[in-house]
């Protein structure tokens, strides 16, 4: 009954914790899907007066690619209602229109920093970043995604504080072991090596169970979520890649937090 | 060998439990740390492998310098080491084989090595027929053999005991002291014991250190 008391009190805020990651890396795989998908069909046109050259990086967004309009296709399009004198002047005059695609979707801050970016370029007479578009669902998802960033991290605090209390108590219960180990030589780590047992048995068990709670979401997801945002979801979901993610710091933070508990008892 | 120059020993700085000792303990000897209760007998002990720190002066076990000790190098020298103590030490949750076999995987010793040294040391503490018992399951002497038989398990050059006779009755200390005496005489190990009754007879030859009020003297 001890026993099982202490593998719970260890168990519970790790998959809490994971559990909480897991809808962290769902909303991530949202937004990130989002951002794939309107990328395609988002550019920034550019108006200038000579040819433009070319341009690598835009407030630290890599260009993919820059298009330059037909100029020939406008005048054709208007040329009916032209004289050949005014076609002759308006091929003098008409600027150069370009389509910059950008290679991921920037946020309203770093449109306005492109704006200005594009600015300091003396040849460009006009901008057009189409913010409000797709801004406006755009900063909701990412808002989301940073509010639950947020509450992870204050989920993984408190976690940390409640794991660290939980391996600080099996430190006591095994304390004449443990001293009796070093006074034989034996190191801090080697004579803690039940601990380390109980701690890895009791990772694996959680990221097993946050997996299976994340698979079970994944599989039911049309049944939680709305049918307006299901638009928003990834038709597949794959989810190999996030199932590692949750088995890495199913592992890692339990470590770090005995690694830490260990340094402060060496020290002692 | 162990080496104690102008040796000062205090509990967190405070009164001074032992002042200015001098002492040379060469390879082989067996010697007898003895005085009256609460003169510092075991504090001096507990310095000897590291479990308390050297307040002033110098000391030295088998060339490990106890003063600029860290954690690796009090490890190392505790590897050095069999320690007894008057309230065994056992891991209850060990059985009697696993309690001896520790020293001998702290020093990663071969599994089949270290069960055959620990099937000797048993016979020779004539505790074969408890191999898979555990610690409660013994009587108070039978722990102190399975002890001194882990003390020994790893071929130390000095054994250090506090009290391995304290609650001892009279049959199983003389158990406790042949057991010491034979690691002495015939394994050459040096042997420190802390004790306040010190056997009438021992048999070999043996040097005494007195603590009086702080004071460490050797006594005739």
């Amino acid at each position: 009954m001890k026993l099982l008391k202490s593998f719970i009190s260890f168990t519970f805020p790790l998959v809490v914790m994971l559990f909480m990651f897991s809808i962290y890396l769902i909303v991530t795989k949202v937004v990130d899907n989002y951002k794939e998908n309107i990328i395609n069909d988002y550019a920034i046109v550019v108006i200038t007066n000579t040819p433009l050259l070319s341009i690598d990086k835009l407030a630290g967004i890599k260009v993919k690619d820059i298009e330059s309009l037909s100029r020939d296709r406008i005048i054709k399009n208007v040329q009916q209602n032209l004289s050949d004198s005014s076609v002759e002047l308006l091929q003098k005059k008409l600027p150069y229109f370009y389509k910059i695609y950008l290679e991921e979707f920037p946020t309203s801050l770093k449109l306005e920093k492109i704006r200005k970016q594009l600015m300091t370029i003396s040849n460009i007479k006009k901008i057009e970043t189409f913010s409000n578009d797709h801004n406006k669902l755009y900063s909701l998802l990412i808002l989301v995604q940073n509010i639950i960033f947020i509450l992870f991290g204050a989920v993984l605090l408190l976690s940390v504080l409640l794991l660290s209390k939980q391996i600080k108590i099996w430190f006591f219960e095994h304390n004449d072991r443990i001293s009796i180990i070093q006074l034989h030589g034996g190191s801090l780590l080697y004579s803690s090596l039940p601990i380390i047992k109980i701690i890895l048995g009791s990772a694996l068990f959680s990221s097993i169970l946050s997996s299976a709670m994340l698979f079970v979401i994944i599989s039911n997801i049309h049944m939680i979520i709305q049918p307006e945002i299901m638009t928003l979801i990834p038709t597949v979901l794959s989810m190999e890649m996030e199932i590692f993610k949750i088995f890495l710091l199913s592992i890692l933070i339990p470590s770090v937090t005995f690694l830490g508990l260990l340094v402060k008892y060496k020290l002692q | 060998m162990i080496l104690a120059k102008n040796l000062t020993l205090s509990y967190d700085n405070k009164k001074n439990i032992i002042e200015n000792a001098n002492f040379l303990i060469k390879e082989k000897e067996f010697i007898f740390i003895s005085g009256s209760s609460g003169s510092g007998k075991s504090t001096m002990l507990k310095s000897l492998y590291g479990g308390l720190a050297v307040k002033k002066g110098n000391l030295f076990v088998n060339k490990h310098d106890l003063v600029k000790k860290s954690y690796s190098k009090l490890l190392s020298l505790r590897k050095d080491l069999g320690i007894v103590f008057q309230d065994y030490k056992l891991i209850q949750e060990y059985t009697i084989e696993e309690n001896i076999m520790l020293p001998l995987k702290v020093h990663n010793y071969a599994d089949d090595v270290s069960k055959a040294q620990v099937k000797k040391l048993l016979k020779h503490v004539k505790l074969s027929h408890k191999v898979g018992a555990y610690p409660a399951e013994l009587s108070g002497g039978e722990q102190q053999r399975v002890a001194v038989a882990r003390a020994l398990a790893h071929n130390p050059s000095i054994i250090l005991a506090d009290e391995p006779t304290g609650n001892l009755d009279d049959y199983s200390s003389d158990m406790i002291w042949t057991l010491l005496k034979n690691a002495n005489e015939h394994l050459g190990i040096t042997i420190v014991v802390v004790t306040h009754r010190i056997p009438i007879d021992m048999g070999i030859k043996y040097r005494r250190f007195n603590i009086e009020e702080g004071v460490v003297y050797e006594a005739s």
